[in-house]
C-alpha cells in the first residue's frame, strides 16, 4: 500500500476547557484513548492488589490473612476489575488513539457517545468495589463472592455485593457498546480515499470483529444478570430449581457471552501485533488477508462454542462431542494467525526492542495458552482438569500472556507516537523480562497443582500442595511490583524525554506513521488518499 | 491531489454513522429484550 499524504498544517490552539473540564467534555478521541489507557492502568493495579492479598493468603497452608469469604470476594472482583475495567477499556484506548489515525479520518465518527462511553466507566468501577468499603463501616457483607462467573443458586442468595456487580456490569456493558458501535461505524463511514476493506490495516480489523461481537453478546449477559436480578428481588425463578427453574440455563447464557469474550479481549491484540512484528522484522505483513479471515472465523466460531466452559454439568453426549470439537476447530484459524505472524519474522532483518520483545513473549506464552486450551477442550480430560488451578494458569497464559502483554506491546509500540517522546529502552527491558520470568514463576506451578487436584477458589489446601503454592505466591509478587517499572517508564515519558520523529521505528508503515508525534488536535483535516 | 475534509462530506459520513448506530443500538435491545418471550 502507497500512501499520497500532506502533512497537515499547524493548527491554531482549539478552544480548550481548562483542567478537568477539558477531561469531562472532550470529544477528541486522542483524549478519550488517553483517558481509557489511565483508567485502564489504574484498575490494573487495583486488580493487581486483590490478587496479592489472595497470593499472600495462599503462600500457606491454612487460614493466615483474611476469612475464606473475604478471599472469594477478592477472587471475584478481581476477574471481574481485570477483565472490564483493565483488559477492555485499555483495548478501547488503543482503539480511540489510533483507528482514526490509521484509517485517516479526522476523529470517531460519534464524539460525544465517545465521551460518554468512558464516562460510565469510573461509577461502574466505584459500583463494583464500593461494598469492600461498606463493609468497613458495618454496612453490608461485602463484595461479590460468587466468582466472576455469577453462577446461580450462590448468586441469587448472596448479599448485597451481588446486586452492586450486576448494576456495575450492566453500566460497563452500555460502555461497552457504545464504544463498539462507534468503532464499527468509523471503520465503515470515516476511512480515506482508497482505504478499501482489505487495505484496513489488521489491528482495525480485529477491533471490527470485537465490536460485532460485543454486540452479539453482551445483551445476552445483561439479560442474564437482569433475570438474576428479578430471581432475587421480584420473585421470579429463570434459574430457582425450586421454582421450575434451572441454574444451569444460567451457565449457558454466562458462557454464550463469556467464551466470545476471550476473543473480545484477545481480537484487538492479535491486531496489533502484526504491525509490530512487521516493523521490527522490517518486512510487510504476512498474510494479510488470511489473518482477516482468520479473524472472521474466530469470530464465527467463538459465539458456538460457549459449553466448553461447562462440559462437567451434565450434558447430553452429542452436545459434549460438539461442543469438543467445535472448540478445537477454533484452532485451526489460530493456527493461521500463528503461521503469519511466525512467518512475518522469517528471514527479517529483526531487532528486539521492547515492543518486539512483548510481542515475540506473547506469541511463545500465548502459544502455551492455546495447547493448554486444547486439553481442556477434550471432554475425558476435562472431566479430571475442571475447576483445577490447571484451568486457572490455562487462563492466565490466554489473558495475563496474551492479552495484558498484548497491551504492553501496544503501549511500548505507540506510547512514543502519543507523547512525543522515547522511553527508556533499558527500563522497557528490565520490564518485559521480570514480567516474563515472574509470569512463568506464578503460573507453570499451578499448572502443576491443577495436575495434582487442586481445586481453584479455595482459601486453604491440603500439605501436598504446599510448595508449589509458595513458589506461585513469590512469583505473583515479583509480577506484581515488577509492573510498577511499567508505570514508572510511561509517566517518565509522558512528561519528556528524548523527542521522536513521526515515523517513530525505522520499519513502520501505515497513516499513522505520517503524522507528527504527538499527532495534531485534528488527526488528519487533509484527506490522505491510500493508492 | 489531497483535498481538506469539507463539512458537507463529514456530514454525509456522520449522518450515516447516526443511522447505523441507532440500527446497530435497536440489534442490542432486541437481543436483550428477545429472552423475556422465549418459553421454555
Amino acid at each position: 500500500m502507497s500512501i499520497a499524504t500532506t502533512h497537515p498544517a499547524e493548527h491554531p490552539a482549539e478552544e480548550y476547557h481548562g483542567g478537568w473540564m477539558r477531561w469531562l467534555t472532550t470529544t477528541n478521541h486522542k483524549d478519550i484513548g488517553t483517558m481509557y489507557m489511565t483508567f485502564a492502568l489504574v484498575m490494573f493495579f487495583v486488580g493487581g492488589l486483590m490478587i496479592l492479598g489472595v497470593r499472600a493468603e495462599l503462600f500457606q497452608p491454612g487460614l493466615q490473612l483474611m476469612k475464606p469469604e473475604f478471599f472469594n470476594q477478592l477472587i471475584g472482583v478481581h476477574a471481574l476489575v481485570m477483565i472490564f475495567g483493565a483488559l477492555m477499556p485499555a483495548a478501547t484506548g488503543f482503539a480511540n488513539w489510533m483507528i482514526p489515525l490509521m484509517i485517516g479520518a479526522p476523529d470517531m465518527a460519534l464524539p460525544r457517545l465517545n465521551n460518554w462511553g468512558f464516562w460510565l466507566l469510573p461509577p461502574a468501577a466505584i459500583l463494583l468495589t464500593l461494598p469492600f468499603t461498606l463493609a468497613l463501616f458495618g454496612i453490608g457483607d461485602g463484595a461479590l463472592a460468587t466468582g466472576w462467573t455469577f453462577y446461580a443458586p450462590l448468586s441469587v442468595q448472596g448479599g448485597m455485593g451481588v446486586d452492586f456487580a450486576i448494576l456495575a456490569v450492566h453500566i460497563l456493558g452500555i460502555s461497552s457498546i457504545m464504544g463498539s458501535i462507534n468503532i464499527i461505524v468509523t471503520i465503515f463511514n470515516m476511512r480515506a480515499p482508497g482505504m478499501t476493506m482489505m487495505k484496513l490495516p489488521l489491528f482495525a480489523w480485529g477491533w471490527l470483529i470485537t465490536a460485532f461481537l460485543l454486540i452479539a453478546t453482551l445483551p445476552v449477559l445483561a439479560g442474564a444478570v437482569t433475570m438474576l436480578l428479578t430471581d432475587r428481588h421480584f420473585g421470579t425463578h429463570f434459574f430457582d430449581a425450586a421454582g421450575g427453574g434451572d441454574p444451569i440455563l444460567f451457565q449457558h447464557l454466562f458462557w454464550f457471552f463469556g467464551h466470545p469474550e476471550v476473543y473480545i479481549l484477545l481480537l484487538p491484540v492479535w491486531g496489533l501485533i502484526p504491525h509490530v512484528l512487521s516493523t521490527f522484522s522490517r518486512k510487510p505483513t504476512y498474510g494479510h488477508t488470511a489473518q482477516i479471515y482468520s479473524f472472521i472465523a474466530i469470530g464465527v466460531l467463538s459465539v458456538v462454542v460457549w459449553a466448553h466452559h461447562i462440559l462437567t454439568s451434565g450434558m447430553p453426549v452429542p452436545a459434549l462431542i460438539y461442543f469438543m470439537f467445535s472448540t478445537m476447530a477454533i484452532s485451526l484459524p489460530l493456527a493461521v494467525l500463528f503461521f503469519c505472524w511466525i512467518a512475518t519474522m522469517w528471514k527479517g532483518a529483526m531487532t528486539f526492542e521492547t515492543p518486539m520483545l512483548f510481542a515475540v513473549g506473547f506469541i511463545v506464552l500465548f502459544g502455551i495458552a492455546g495447547l493448554t486450551g486444547l486439553v481442556l477442550a477434550d471432554v475425558a480430560a476435562d472431566a479430571q482438569y475442571h475447576h483445577s488451578y490447571f484451568v486457572v494458569a490455562h487462563f492466565h497464559y490466554a489473558l495475563f500472556a496474551g492479552g495484558i502483554m498484548g497491551v504492553m506491546t501496544g503501549v511500548y509500540y505507540w506510547l512514543p507516537k502519543w507523547t512525543g517522546h522515547m522511553y527508556s529502552e533499558k527500563l522497557g527491558k528490565l520490564h518485559f523480562w521480570l514480567t516474563v520470568l515472574s509470569f512463568n514463576l506464578t503460573f507453570i506451578p499451578q499448572f502443576f497443582l491443577g495436575l495434582a487436584g487442586m481445586p481453584r477458589r479455595i482459601p486453604d489446601y491440603a500439605l501436598q500442595f504446599a510448595e508449589f503454592n509458595a513458589i506461585s505466591t513469590i512469583g505473583a509478587f515479583i509480577l506484581g511490583f515488577s509492573q510498577l517499572l511499567f508505570a514508572w517508564n510511561i509517566w517518565r515519558c509522558v512528561r519528556g524525554g528524548p523527542k521522536v520523529e513521526s515515523r517513530v521505528w525505522e520499519g513502520a508503515e501505515g497513516l499513522e506513521w505520517e503524522l507528527s508525534s504527538p499527532p495534531p488536535h485534528h488527526s488528519w483535516e487533509t484527506q490522505p488518499v491510500i493508492k | 491531489m489531497n483535498q481538506p475534509f469539507t463539512e458537507s462530506d463529514l456530514e454525509r459520513r456522520r449522518a450515516a454513522s447516526r443511522r447505523l448506530g441507532w440500527l446497530l443500538g435497536a440489534i442490542v435491545l432486541a437481543i436483550y429484550l428477545i429472552g423475556m418471550f422465549i418459553k421454555r
